[in-house]
């Protein structure tokens, strides 16, 4: 049971840390792109919050499996 | 974690909470999608305003990944995904009815003393965007073989013959990451709301605010993301070759 939380946990934390360097690589190359051409803000920002769907995808299936690890619906 | 009634009928379990969730939300897509077009007018106001833009926008997505013929044929298709996703992802964040059972009820299958569920978003249930993605990508690859058999069967073996078992991975995983995307936003999204709605009222009214919105926009981009994931599996599967 107690491993059951520490699985949850870490699956949860590594979900996060995951998510925060796709969305870090996507949003600096999004201000990037502005910087270089500040006309095309409109095109990008449609383009880079697709990709955040795409990006925030996978660590949020890590962290709702985390979630159901830590609930003890699965596993445990 | 609450729990959400049962039946179990012919062997077969059926969850009465999705059962209420995809009706309501069907009801409610087939409500406002006919309060829209009742009157039409040359000169769109209100209502009629926002459907066809939302069509106009679901418009961009097939002839972006379709010539224009085709892609008339699949707009339907595609508008009826995305407004039903997105109604159900968003009703999720709006209304959540949860009560408390005291006694045991045999039937539902529901043990004595359980938070229980009635009404959440259909999305945030597994089986339901499993369902949706694979009913997808089986008619995709129907599509594909009756299109062409040869071509079909023959994009398996290229470039070389033993990629067969990336290519059927590759098939595999394109469902499964379809439905898990689409599950696991809402999902986690409601279990945040959740623990943030029993936290301190004092200290974490702030947060699930921020998070309620954060919520409404996720439920917007997944739906937009799985309307244009359907229709590139979908031609990817048909596309003429250029």
């Amino acid at each position: 049971m107690n491993l059951a939380i520490l699985a949850g946990g870490i699956m949860i934390a590594f979900g996060a840390l995951a998510a925060g360097i796709g969305n870090g690589v996507l949003f600096s190359r999004y201000l990037e792109g502005i910087a270089r051409q500040p006309e095309a803000r409109g095109t990008l920002f449609g383009q880079s919050m697709v990709a955040l769907g795409l990006v925030e995808a996978l660590p949020i299936i890590s962290i709702a499996f985390g979630l159901l690890v830590l609930f003890g619906v699965i596993g445990g | 974690m609450e729990i959400t009634p049962k039946i179990k009928f012919l062997g077969l379990t059926f969850d009465v909470t999705v059962m209420i969730g995809t009706l309501v939300t069907a009801i409610l897509v087939l409500i406002i999608v006919l309060a829209a077009t009742r009157r039409r007018d040359l000169r769109p106001r209100g209502m009629q305003n926002i459907m066809e833009m939302v069509i106009e926008f679901i418009q961009g997505i097939t002839n972006m990944m379709l010539d224009h013929k085709k892609a008339a044929r699949y707009l339907g298709f595609a508008v009826t995904t995305f407004l039903f996703i997105f109604i159900a992802n968003e009703l999720g964040v709006i209304v959540m009815i949860t009560s408390e059972a005291h006694h045991s009820i045999p039937w539902l299958g529901l043990p004595e003393k359980a938070e229980v569920s009635w009404f959440k978003s259909p999305t945030s249930d597994i089986n339901v965007t499993v369902a949706m993605a694979f009913a997808i990508t089986i008619y995709a690859h129907l599509a594909g073989f009756f299109k062409g058999p040869k071509t079909y069967l023959k994009h398996y073996v290229q470039p070389y013959a033993w990629m067969l078992p990336l290519h059927i991975i590759d098939e595999l995983a394109k469902p499964t990451t379809h439905a898990a995307r689409l599950w696991a936003n809402i999902f986690a999204g409601e279990v945040l709301i959740l623990i943030l709605a029993e936290g301190a009222k004092y200290i974490t009214w702030l947060p699930l605010g921020a998070w309620l919105g954060f919520s409404l926009f996720v439920g917007a981009i997944q739906a937009y993301i799985f309307t244009v994931l359907a229709m590139v599996y979908i031609s990817q599967k048909i596309a003429d070759e250029h």
